[in-house]
């Protein structure tokens, strides 16, 4: 964060719910026209950080600062923030274009630009044809991009947006996704973006914070989050992983040899020896019937065929999951029970204390 | 999507054989008769009993009574409905049947019982007397029954949950994250309650108000009781041609009147709130 000037900076937020603590001290600095994600499981805090960032909640603690500017106590129709609701929350007895015009009226801008703004941002969502509509007569997706036009016709200095695809199916979300980024990436809006679905993140960050009991585990780029998980619950949360858990047995200038279940392996870490571990490797970075720099032997269990990819599923002990993403077999899918050979890099071994 | 088929050919419809052949019997009929009361004369048609009515400045000061009361009743239950529709459909669930529960209860009380109820609160030395002159608004202990000022407290209570529980039940339906949505938006909260709020609860308002000034125009037996033969409205000169003074032609006439008017209000005020809902 140091070589970044933060645009939206909170720090210390903290917010109770009677006994339940839902944030405990988050700090999330947001550069301007960056695109941050708050990724976590339902519980986690995300969508009470983002309330708290609009106004709409009060936190117990903490500071929120926009633009220089600190917004903490700050009522939201003073503070420049849009939001795009998971229900779109558009207005049932207006017209697209009306909801769309709707911040512009209430900010008291000429009719003139009024008129001129809508019909720009309805182009720029493709519905410049529904404007007379009302939004009730429009399909899910359309609804989405009305509430889109409309936080963004009033130019807010900073975009949220509130799981805004979890209504839509999977080949519409997938759509939307790229050109919702398109869009503010044209229009450089500062946006921080709430949702549980990983490939959501991954597809449309340009940071990703990932949360877990009101706290951000980890905040970086969607590469590093999944090359790099800092802690079990990243790796576990982000992508599929193969992990072994075992013992320290030799530790040296950050590196370590394991035993585990399948036999001796190796990794960079700072761990003392005795030390119980969990291995971890992204299932895409190991290479099957070839020997390593860590080689296990397994038998396969199941092999799952998913078009582009074929996942195999190897025999493991109960704390252990053991599988392989590979492109294709040219020789063809080998029979459950089969030995393979599982060959991998020290440098894609990640290690954690044992959960 | 099936295409519904005609009342005749669709069985469930008998299902509301019970209702039309009451409704037939009891309400329509009747009608039918004091309509034809109303407009007939020794030479048939006429508009006779209509012209003779009007023709009494007498009556003219019963039909101002009678919309008068009706207006202040309604705006009454107005301004106090529309906020505690909006307390009890943004209560907690507890609370919100708490409320629910006080404000259905009374009704279970009759219409006479509480009339007296209020005949004994309104007089000179009546809580409502006794708690002006300790706060200082009145000098001196003053009655309030048999006034117009008491007719309307009192009417207004009794008319009460007609006017919340419909606004109340188109107020829980706004997502009250369309408030939120405007507050985001740069909208402050009275901009928001105009533009928002205020429009999409007017259908509750409108079937409030349709309540409350349907019955409180037509209202009788409060009136007796809190107000008395001084002021006559046109539901207890209704009462009175029928049952004192035997004029069925009077009566059917003035009826008429009453329900024309109380229709119009109901009509018209129902086509206001769509006009200015659809503009908002």
């Amino acid at each position: 964060m140091a070589d970044r000037t933060a645009f939206l900076d909170v720090t210390g937020a903290e917010k109770s719910f009677g006994a339940a603590t839902v944030l405990g001290g988050v700090d999330l600095g947001v550069a301007g026209g960056e695109f941050v994600s708050l990724l976590g499981p339902s519980g986690c805090g995300k969508t009470t950080l983002l309330r708290i960032v609009a106004g709409l909640l009060a936190a117990d603690r903490g500071r929120v600062r926009l633009d220089g500017e600190d917004i903490t106590g700050r009522p939201p129709h003073r503070r420049d923030v849009g939001v795009v609701f998971q229900n779109y929350a558009l207005f049932p007895h207006l017209t697209v274009a009306e909801n769309v015009a709707f911040g512009l009226k209430a900010r008291r801008r000429p009719a003139g630009e009024i008129g001129a703004t809508v019909k720009r941002f309805l182009d720029l969502v493709h519905l410049a044809d529904f404007a007379d509509r009302s939004v009730r007569a429009l399909s899910g997706g359309q609804q989405q991009r009305v509430a889109v036009a409309r936080a963004l016709a009033v130019r807010p200095k900073l975009l949220l947006l509130d799981e805004p695809f979890s209504a839509l199916d999977r080949k519409l979300r997938e759509t939307m996704q790229i050109e919702l980024r398109r869009l503010l990436r044209e229009l450089g809006t500062t946006s921080v973006f709430v949702t549980h679905d990983q490939d959501e993140a991954l597809t449309m960050s340009d940071r990703i914070a990932v949360m877990n009991r009101g706290a951000i585990e980890q905040l970086d780029t969607p590469e590093t989050i999944y090359r790099r998980p800092q802690t079990a619950f990243v790796l576990e949360f982000v992508g599929l992983s193969v992990r072994l858990s075992g013992k320290v047995v030799a530790a040296t200038a950050g590196k370590i040899e394991v035993d585990t279940a399948l036999g001796r392996l190796r990794a960079g870490g700072n761990f003392a020896p005795g030390a119980a571990v969990m291995l971890a490797v992204r299932p895409e970075r190991i290479k099957a019937g070839v020997v390593g720099e860590n080689s296990v032997t397994a038998a396969l269990r199941d092999a799952v065929f998913q078009g582009a990819k074929i996942q195999l599923h190897f025999e493991a002990n109960d704390r252990d999951q053991l599988m392989v993403e590979t492109a294709d077999i040219p020789s063809g899918i080998p029979a459950p029970g089969t030995m393979l050979a599982l060959g991998w890099a020290v440098a894609d071994t990640l290690v954690y204390a044992a959960p | 999507m099936t295409k519904a088929l005609s009342p005749w050919r669709d069985p469930v419809a008998l299902l509301a054989a019970p209702a039309v052949l009451y409704l037939l019997a009891l309400y329509a009929l009747p009608l039918v008769w004091l309509l034809a009361k109303s407009f007939s004369g020794p030479a048939g048609l006429t508009l006779a009993p209509y012209a003779e009515f009007f023709a009494d400045p007498f009556n003219w000061r019963v039909v101002a009574n009678t919309l008068s009361i009706a207006l202040w009743v309604t705006l009454v239950c107005l301004l106090i409905g529309y906020p505690a529709s909006f307390a009890l459909a943004r209560a907690g669930a507890a609370l919100q049947i708490a409320m629910l529960v006080a404000i259905i209860l009374p009704l279970s009380v009759g219409v006479v019982v509480k009339a007296f109820a209020w005949q004994i609160v309104l007089r000179r030395d009546g809580v409502v007397s006794q708690l002006l002159v300790g706060l200082g608004i009145w000098d001196e202990p003053q009655r309030l029954l048999f006034t117009e000022t008491g007719l309307v407290l009192g009417a207004a209570n009794i008319f009460l949950p007609f006017m919340i529980l419909p606004i109340y039940s188109v107020v829980k339906l706004i997502d009250p994250r369309l408030d939120e949505a405007g507050a985001t938006l740069g909208a402050t909260p009275i901009y928001r309650f105009l533009r928002v709020t205020l429009p999409l609860s007017l259908p509750g308002v409108v079937s409030g108000v349709a309540f409350v000034f349907s019955m409180s125009v037509s209202m009788y037996v409060i009136p007796s009781l809190l107000i008395g033969d001084r002021f006559q409205t046109l539901s207890t000169l209704t009462g009175r041609s029928f049952l004192f003074m035997r004029n069925e032609q009077l009566g059917s006439t003035t009826a008429v009147i009453l329900l024309a008017l109380a229709v119009s209000i109901v009509v018209g005020s129902g086509r206001l709130a769509r006009r200015l809902g659809g503009s908002a």
